[in-house]
């Protein structure tokens, strides 16, 4: 669905993705890992022409991304999801018009793209909000509805960047459920940027770990993070069983038992 | 010539299709539309604000003068006394313009305004030059003014060269007359139709002339400007035969505040005069410079020493000038010459004495005035008893010429008697001195010695005969009458000879004494006599003078000397300087009305020399100028007054219009520019920040918005703004929208995580603009135009 060849953005004499390679199976989900500042969000932002980049290739669907015109650009990020870490909603517009935009300014007509919102809202929970502001939602409610508007497209691949980084530890888990749920059962493919070990490990076909703009790890979950190559792998396993051990010991120390 | 063809074609290929995309329904078509919008709302408005101000003074004004000609005077008075005000104006007319129509205007800012219309026989040089004598005993402050016309009105003609230019003025055909109207020259004019010719031939008699200017930089100016002007239109006069050079120095002459001023000058130079001088030696070592201070220890009872504050008691100093000598030239600012007693001079520094400076000397002018009119008062007291003594003198010597005659004649006598004398001693003399007196001596000694020898023989024979005793008796007898005869004849030769001496010494005398006559003949002894009673005349007027009154007024005079202190003196004299300083009027130019043929070139060696040194500054101005009469200058004026609310309200829409309707645009242009700004660093770095005001796009965006909007209002509007040239129009516009494009993000902060939601949607650039930007940005006509064309509202 989705393959990277190359890809290099520069910000001045910063390398920010170095001849990157990348693919995502339709019905995959795939999980880009690594420190803050190491390219996961260019590169991810680069896939719908949100930063140029500087070479590369880049195919959605067989699709040349860097080679399309301007209008074949927009038809084709109708066709892309992204979900953005700090929700990006239209502040003057409800939960609906929000999911509604982008589907009648692609000519969807207004009822119809309402219907569409309303399903989209739906699967995320939303529903019932549809009539409020984003004033009036909460972080995970907003980024549920953000969700809902990348949905509502029915689109064949989904980007995440790092979706729950602005939420609180609580609010976290409404959208790591829905984003569960939706790697579940659809079949477009998913490429998310995230700090959620969890996420990566439970839902994530595949894992890439990037550092200084480059991938130094990919893999399955389990072998990233049960024989990591690469010093981040390593750091990761680290932090894992760093999280397991203190769990494990809190929670024997106040009585309780892990489940699973 | 087919290639050209084909590119001719391709140019108009790409303009054809920028047309069409610009007039697609696209967002630029939305700025486009916008644009044209704000700029006939903007136009729209100015044009209402200046057209509705221009109404409001257009009427105003109306109500103000009256029609054309209709009203000659206008009198304004406090809206409270307008009823004493009319009733006094009515006494007036009625009295000194029997015939005159009075009508009460309208009342503006608190001031009634009154029109008379006079009848024709008043309408005369007189009457309006008498203006505010006529009207002067109107209650209220009132004011006059003309409105006679048609009329010129020339301005800016120096006050000296007013009555030669409206003499000239009086002699043009067409001119009724000419007259002072304040500070310009008012020409009242024969008819409506002589306009023209008569400011034509105006405007060539006022060619004719030209006002040399002569400006001082700041301290350079002269003493006394009026008397230099004066010496300088003299010099002009002598040395270039100028036809005509008249000082006319605007604020000078006939202008109260210059004599003033010159008085001002006159007193400081009187109160200089007398003002003690005080020479400073310096000491060796010691170097005194201009405005230093030394104190002297005046009516202090201690001795100055080093470290000591200075007291009021001592007498200060300041250094004035440095003469070539060395010496010291200084002017007392506290106490008073007659206090110096001890010479000693210190240096002071921070109000204390400082280092011995030397000695001073004084000289106090007022004292030596106070002496000389003393010693005055006592001589005149002397003069009656001086002139009584003269006259005395005088009479005598009159007595005495009156006797002057008489002793003329008798000493004529006497020289005439004398020489009669001399010429009876001659007459008398004559033949004795023709006698040969030896001649006859030698004959008688010849004898009397031959009797001497017969005597001698007789003798002996006397001897022999006893007789001849007898005989040599009587020969002894003649021999002794011989010698008698000699003796007298040797008498006779003294007296002969005594006579000749005599006569001599007569002829001397009468020489002499003729001479003398003829020289006191010469004595106009009459005239002397007239002069004498002449004298005697006068010095009888002298005993007649009121000689106490004199010594009175002397005295009176030699205490009214100034009875000033030299710290008196040196304070009012740096008051005056403050006074004088203050005064820009006069001193720092100096206007001379000549012929137009004289250059600046060669007046400019003789101000030099009248000014003596070259720090001046000379250039030539017309006379004057015609101005437009009343009435066409307010229109004037109203028309300016139109034109600057129009540019101002343009002005005030532009920058409304760029911040409501543009920011958001140029918020979203920075947004997108700094997407894919890379920080250079290094040299070009601080090109990039240099160029960068006027490289980035929303800048760009808001000159050329800003200089489009506001170029359009003012023409469309007919706007202006004083000293403001049209190119200046765009470049102020595109200013606006530079200074405004700075402020874009802060007055309309559209979120950049919308924009980004929106590219990622897939929005267009216009959806963008619509749906997202522009209901971001501030409420404006943009947002109204907007609103139809958005889905989401």
């Amino acid at each position: 669905m989705l393959t990277i060849k190359n890809l290099t953005k520069r910000f001045g004499s910063l390398v920010a993705v170095n001849n990157l390679n990348l693919s995502v199976g339709r019905g995959e989900t795939v999980a880009i890992m690594g420190p803050s500042g190491c390219g996961k969000s260019t590169t991810i932002r680069t896939i719908n022409r949100l930063i140029e980049p500087d070479s590369g290739e880049i195919l959605v669907a067989g699709s040349d991304m860097l080679s399309l015109s301007a209008e074949d650009l927009k038809k084709m990020r109708k066709r892309i999801g992204f979900v953005f870490q700090h929700f990006n909603l239209i502040g003057r517009l409800s939960a609906e018009e929000n999911v509604m935009l982008g589907l009648v300014m692609s000519g969807v007509p207004r009822e119809a793209a309402q219907a569409k919102a309303i399903e989209a809202l739906r699967k995320v929970g939303m529903e019932s909000h549809a009539a409020h502001k984003p004033a009036q939602m909460s972080g995970g409610q907003q980024q549920r509805v953000g969700i809902a508007r990348a949905l509502a497209f029915e689109p064949e691949l989904m980007l995440w960047d790092e979706p729950t980084a602005s939420l609180d530890p609580i609010l976290v888990r409404e959208v790591l459920v829905v984003m569960e749920e939706l790697a579940k059962y659809r079949a477009s493919a998913m490429l998310v940027v995230t700090h959620e070990i969890a996420f990566a490990l439970h839902v994530a076909d595949r894992i890439v770990l990037m550092d200084k703009g480059s991938i130094v790890e990919e893999g399955l979950p389990s072998d990233v993070f049960v024989s990591p190559i690469s010093p981040i792998g390593q750091k990761y396993k680290e932090l894992i069983e760093y999280q397991l051990n203190t769990s494990m010991t809190t929670l024997a120390g106040r009585g309780l038992k892990a489940t699973g | 010539m087919h290639f050209w063809k084909k590119n001719k074609e391709n140019r108009f290929d790409v303009i054809r299709k920028a047309l069409q995309r610009m007039l697609a329904d696209t967002f630029n078509r939305d700025i486009l539309v916008l644009i044209l919008i704000s700029i006939m709302i903007g136009s729209l408005v100015a044009s209402s604000v200046s057209l509705a101000a221009n109404a409001y003074f257009s009427k105003t004004l109306a109500n103000l003068v009256g029609d054309y000609g209709e009203y000659d005077l206008l009198i304004q008075a406090r809206e409270e006394m307008k009823d004493d005000t009319a009733q006094q104006v009515q006494k007036i007319i009625d009295d000194v313009f029997p015939g005159a129509r009075l009508k009460e205007g309208p009342t503006i800012t608190g001031k009634t305004n009154f029109f008379i219309a006079l009848p024709d026989q008043y309408k005369v040089k007189k009457t309006y030059e008498d203006l505010g004598k006529t009207f002067g005993s109107i209650p209220g402050g009132a004011g006059v003014g003309v409105l006679t016309e048609p009329r010129l009105t020339i301005r800016g003609v120096p006050e000296g060269a007013k009555n030669k230019l409206m003499e000239n003025i009086e002699q043009i055909a067409g001119v009724k007359f000419a007259f002072h109207d304040g500070s310009s020259v008012g020409v009242v004019l024969q008819s409506l139709d002589k306009t023209a010719a008569v400011s034509d031939q105006i405007k060539n008699l006022m060619n004719q002339y030209q006002v040399i200017e002569i400006s001082f930089p700041v301290g350079s100016e002269p003493g006394n400007p009026i008397r230099l002007g004066e010496a300088i239109a003299s010099d002009m006069t002598n040395q270039l035969k100028a036809d005509y050079a008249k000082n006319v120095s605007i604020d000078g002459k006939n202008d109260d505040m210059t004599y003033m001023v010159s008085t001002m000058m006159e007193l400081k130079r009187f109160l200089l005069a007398y003002a003690s001088t005080v020479t400073l030696t310096e000491d060796a070592g010691v170097k005194l410079a201009k405005g230093d201070i030394v104190a002297l220890q005046g009516i202090s009872s201690s001795i100055p020493a080093a470290g000591s504050a200075v007291a009021k008691e001592n007498v200060l100093v300041e250094i004035t000038a440095v003469q070539a000598n060395g010496i010291l030239d200084g002017m007392i600012t506290q106490g008073d010459a007659s206090q110096i007693v001890n010479n000693q001079a210190y240096k002071v520094e921070q109000n204390t004495f400082s280092q011995y400076a030397g000695t001073v000397t004084a000289r106090n002018p007022r004292q030596l005035l106070s002496s000389a009119l003393t010693e005055t008062s006592k001589f005149a007291s002397q003069v009656p008893g001086f002139a009584q003594d003269a006259q005395n003198m005088s009479s005598i010597a009159v007595n005495a010429l009156d006797n002057y005659s008489g002793s003329m004649n008798a000493v004529n006598q006497l020289l005439t008697n004398l020489q009669s004398a001399g010429n009876t001693i001659q007459n008398v003399t004559g033949g004795l001195t023709a006698i040969d007196t030896r001649s006859i001596e030698n004959q008688l000694d010849n004898s009397s010695h031959a009797m001497g020898g017969l005597i001698s023989t007789l003798q002996v024979l006397k001897l022999i005969n006893p007789d001849v005793g007898s005989t040599i008796d009587n020969l002894s007898n003649t021999q002794n009458g011989l010698k008698n005869i000699k003796s007298g004849l040797s008498a006779m030769d003294n007296v002969a000879s005594q006579a000749r001496q005599a006569k001599s010494t007569i002829d001397t005398i009468v020489a002499n004494g003729n001479s003398t006559v003829a020289a006191l003949k010469a004595f106009d002894a009459a005239a002397a006599k007239n002069n004498l009673a002449d004298v005697n005349t006068k010095l009888g007027m002298l005993q007649q003078v009121n000689v106490p009154l004199i010594t009175a007024q002397l005295q009176y005079m030699a205490a009214a000397a100034p009875n000033l202190k030299d710290e008196d003196i040196s304070h009012s004299v740096k008051l005056l300087d403050k006074f004088i300083a203050g005064q820009a009027i006069p001193g720092e130019r100096i206007q001379i009305l000549t012929t137009s043929n004289i250059s600046t070139d060669a007046v400019q060696p003789i101000v030099v020399s009248n000014v003596g040194h070259n720090n001046v500054t000379l250039y030539s101005t017309s006379l004057g100028v015609i101005e437009p009469n009343a009435r066409g200058q307010l229109y004037q004026v109203l028309s300016e007054v139109k034109a600057v609310l129009a540019g101002m309200t343009a002005i005030v829409i532009t920058i409304f219009v760029l911040i409501l309707d543009h920011t958001a645009i140029m918020t979203y242009m920075r947004r997108k520019r700094l997407e894919k700004k890379v920080k250079a660093r290094g040299w070009r770095g601080l090109v990039f920040r240099l160029t960068a005001v006027f490289r980035n796009s929303e800048r760009q965006y808001g000159m050329c918005i800003g200089a489009i909007l506001l170029t359009a209002m003012f023409i469309l509007a007919k706007g202006g703004i004083p000293y403001l040239p049209w190119i200046g129009v765009p470049v102020l516009g595109g200013f606006l929208g530079l200074i405004v494009s700075g402020y874009a993000e802060k007055i309309s902060p559209v979120p950049t995580e919308e924009l980004i939601a929106g590219e990622a949607l897939g929005l267009s650039f216009d959806e963008i603009m619509r749906e997202i930007v522009i209901p971001e940005g501030r409420p404006g006509l943009m947002q109204k135009l907007n609103w139809r064309k958005v889905k989401f509202k």
